[in-house]
């Protein structure tokens, strides 16, 4: 199998040719397909393969049209503006512009969503054990990176950004192309080079905690700031202030690659100043590649980014104490017979001990839950002010969206901790309970928070008839998102590691990442409609009526399946077992 | 001739811990090496190392004459590697990880393609070509690894557990396998807990503990060692022949004592008397 070729005094082969870029560069291009292709295999054991696909093309067909509207409708307001900005002689509209676009593009980029669905499958670090020198696998590196939303909606927006440039003065249309086109490469660089210094300072869970504390607190600064600052009845005052905002922030911005590449395109007639923002916004990208390079290389000497080899110090061993003499020997008692501890029986307090544990040691989960409510703030003071028959739904829904996503795989983070239930004498409807006590009050938690922070904020009174059909209609979503997240949770469950930065954007199979999104639609499309005819009909009691019985069912709905969850359990657990305990 | 694999003071640090510290290891070419030690002691620290995954605090290595550091793309190109997690691509079939890996080392498409079908069917995994490698047993996952580590022909192979999961008719197929590879002058480091596969393949051995080398050399010479560092026999005792000496005794008289002299192995006799 082995075949040894002619090699020198140390068994080094010195006959081997250089292996081409071109091959290797296809190899990684193929091996990108074939996982992209392999994504669309449903799992064997799936016993609802056809429902499964059914359904998953649906909450596509339903949600691709609005990811779409992300990337056209930025597009189409890109080429606008720069349309405007050279037509309306407005040479600081294009500076705004470019601006706008690194911030939309970063923004996006920090987010992570990515189209390509490889991301949770494909970890590209794992290509420095082949045989690439440094410089093709930076190139490696950089090409796989650039199938993400970010590069994909700000090519667009810089794509129709030039064209409508060029349909404003043809002249500069290729000017424009040629710049815009480097442009874009600084974006890519530097939200590179962003990513991968990010994934340095926050290889250890201690460094992402003080993160997440440090980004809630620039949130809640930045809300505070502009709740402060921001005046609300004068609109000749607002636009004063931000045209003064505006100013200031264009003499910043000129100095910055945005403003570069704005001059390079439109300083006609000075050759030489042009011919200098271009080469600024060229040495620019260079130096972000660098920067970026500089990082890469490292990872490819063989770097080490995690705490793995901390905790695996060896600790001395501890002092044994010497028993004078034999103990009695326990004889352990069944767990299920031992005798309940306040309201739960053992398993489901020891079970809830367990997941507090969890929720404790993950201060980012907790930044992530309080996170919202800052936003309800926001969205109190904006545009649901003056209608509070919106205003209580819409904070509790937002404020509640995060958590609620989590119900659908509440078994990921134990992985093969599970099977730790299914080997216990527990009964496993006990284990649901707690991990859905837990839930409950982390959500009740959040209800009770936005529910103050409406109450504090509203400018009238919310009516009590508002307040029940409110009350109503978020415990029908709890329930039915209670119901479907256990459902799902038990019969598409999805191994992820709390805090693992990678598999934190998709802690949920993707189906049921969908399904939640279509809950939270359709419990607002719900919501809107009843609202708005009670408020047309002048009755006030209307919604909770029909909020009523939808609770009421809701409610049930969880009842029967925990009733039932044990045998739900059972039934799924090869799966289960398949999918949270390999290796 | 010069050492397959040379290492000079090889040192790792994780912040205040020292998992490898000061590591002479010198593997001839065409020896089948094993390398031992308790867990937690430093030897997947150290293949990675050697393999380029890990780069060291200080200290060189050099595989087959070449500096690691300086010449990792060559060096890489004729080493293989089963490393500890396995490194495979979850969302492939075995055929397609297969052709990606011989691509990646430079092996052309129809070379690719036919030492994929030998190794699929070597390893008894051509039956299972459609299935995704995510839905491999461990076993499986752990031919495929192997299949994945000599595809390309290499000149040392570096194994850490490659026998994990493995059933017993696989791994005996592929004992067939690597000592086939020895033959014809391959150069084996090998990793194992299991000391018996160690004792039956290996030549030569060095072990690991707390971070530093302890012992190193062949079989005979570790025995001898061992023998030579006994205390005398009673009168009235025969003194243990050295030739009668297993790997495990030698593992466990080498690593099995803490620095007071204790045996660490030997589990105290008061605790967990409750287990029945």
């Amino acid at each position: 199998m082995a075949q040894l070729a002619a090699s020198d005094s140390s068994g080094f082969d010195t006959t081997l040719r250089p292996i081409p870029a071109r091959t290797q560069l296809l190899a990684v291009a193929w091996l990108r397909w074939r996982v992209f292709m392999n994504n669309f295999r449903r799992p064997r054991s799936s016993k609802n393969q056809a429902v499964g696909l059914v359904l998953t093309i649906l909450l596509r067909l339903f949600l691709w049209p609005i990811m779409a509207m992300w990337v056209i409708g930025p597009a189409v307001a890109c080429g606008y503006f720069g349309w405007m900005a050279i037509d309306g002689h407005h040479p600081d509209g294009l500076l705004t512009l470019l601006a706008g676009i690194a911030a939309f593009w970063q923004f996006l980029s920090i987010n992570g969503v990515s189209v390509a669905a490889t991301v949770s499958s494909f970890d590209p670090s794992t290509l420095v054990r082949f045989p690439l020198p440094f410089g093709r696998y930076l190139v490696l590196r950089t090409l796989l990176g650039l199938l993400t939303a970010s590069t994909i909606v700000g090519c667009l927006c810089l794509l129709a950004t030039t064209i409508g440039v060029g349909i404003a003065d043809s002249s500069l249309a290729l000017p424009a192309l040629v710049v815009l086109a480097v442009y874009a490469l600084m974006n890519i660089f530097f939200a590179r080079m962003v990513a991968a210094w990010a994934e340095r300072w926050l290889a250890t869970r201690r460094a992402r905690e003080i993160f997440g504390v440090l980004m809630a607190f620039f949130v809640i600064g930045v809300q505070y700031f502009n709740l402060g600052r921001a005046p609300r009845h004068s609109s000749a005052v607002t636009g004063s202030w931000l045209l003064d905002m505006l100013h200031i922030s264009a003499r910043v911005l000129s100095w910055l690659p945005p403003g570069y590449a704005a001059n390079a395109i439109l300083l006609r007639g000075q050759l030489l100043n042009q011919l200098g923002q271009f080469v600024a916004l060229l040495v620019t990208t260079g130096l972000f590649l660098a920067i970026f390079a500089i990082r890469l290389h490292k990872q490819f000497l063989g770097e080490y980014l995690s705490e793995g080899a901390a905790r695996s110090a060896p600790v001395a061993p501890a002092q044994r104490q010497k028993q004078s003499s034999p103990q009695p020997v326990a004889i352990a008692r069944p767990v299920a017979s031992a005798p309940a501890i306040g309201l739960v029986s053992p398993t489901v307090a020891a079970c809830l001990r367990k997941e507090w544990l969890y929720l404790r040691g993950n201060g980012n989960q907790l930044i992530g839950l309080l996170t919202p409510l800052v936003f309800v703030l926001i969205l109190s003071r904006g545009l649901f002010t003056e209608h509070p028959n919106y205003l209580l739904p819409g904070a509790l829904g937002y404020a509640l969206f995060a958590s609620l996503a989590g119900l659908y795989n509440v078994f990921g983070a134990d992985g093969a901790g599970m099977q730790l239930y299914l080997l216990a004498p527990v009964r496993l409807r006990d284990v649901v309970l707690a991990k859905n006590l837990m839930s409950l009050t982390v959500i009740f938690v959040q209800v009770v928070l936005a529910w103050s922070l409406v109450m504090w904020i509203a400018k009238s009174p919310i009516p009590a008839s508002s307040q029940v059909s409110s009350a109503l209609w978020i415990l029908f979503v709890i329930a039915a998102n209670l119901t479907l997240g256990t459902v799902r949770s038990i019969q598409a469950p999805r191994k992820f590691v709390p805090g693992q930065t990678r598999q934190m954007r998709t802690p949920t199979n993707r189906t049921s990442g969908l399904l939640v999104l279509a809950m939270l639609f359709g419990s607002v499309l719900l919501q809107v409609p009843v609202a708005y005819v009670c408020h047309h009909f002048h009755q006030p009691w209307l919604a909770a009526a029909i909020f009523a019985p939808l609770a009421a069912a809701g409610v049930g709905a969880y009842a029967f399946l925990l009733h039932n969850s044990e045998k739900l359990l059972l039934s799924y657990r090869d799966l289960i077992s398949e999918e949270l305990c390999r290796t | 001739m010069n050492p397959a694999i040379d290492t000079t003071a090889l040192t790792r640090r994780f912040g205040d811990f020292t998992a490898v510290q000061d590591v002479n290891l010198s593997v001839a070419a065409g020896q089948f090496f094993g390398f031992l030690g308790p867990n937690g002691a430093g030897k997947s620290t150290t293949i990675k190392m050697l393999t380029g995954l890990l780069a060291p605090t200080s200290g060189s290595i050099r595989i087959l004459g070449q500096d690691l550091a300086a010449n990792s793309a060559e060096v890489k190109r004729q080493i293989g590697v089963v490393p500890e997690g396995m490194a495979l691509f979850g969302r492939l079939t075995a055929t397609e990880y297969l052709r990606f890996v011989g691509r990646m080392y430079g092996l052309d498409q129809a070379t690719t393609l036919q030492r994929t079908q030998e190794l699929l069917e070597f390893m008894g995994l051509a039956d299972e070509q459609k299935k995704l490698i995510t839905d491999f047993s461990h076993g499986m996952q752990k031919k495929l690894a192997l299949a994945a580590a000599v595809i390309h022909g290499p000149k040392v192979l570096f194994l850490d557990e490659p026998f994990e999961g493995v059933d017993a008719v696989a791994a005996g197929t592929l004992k067939a396998m690597l000592q086939g590879m020895i033959s014809r002058g391959a150069t084996i480091f090998l990793t194992s807990h299991v000391l018996e596969i160690v004792e039956r393949l290996c030549t030569h051995i060095a072990i690991i503990h707390r971070g530093q080398l302890v012992a190193q050399g062949s079989l005979e010479e570790l025995r001898a060692g061992v023998a030579r560092a006994a205390p005398p026999p009673r009168p009235g005792e025969a003194a243990a022949s050295p030739a009668n000496l297993t790997l495990e005794e030698i593992f466990l008289e080498v690593v099995g004592t803490d620095r007071a002299g204790n045996l660490a192995a030997s589990p105290p006799e008061q605790e967990l008397s409750w287990l029945s």
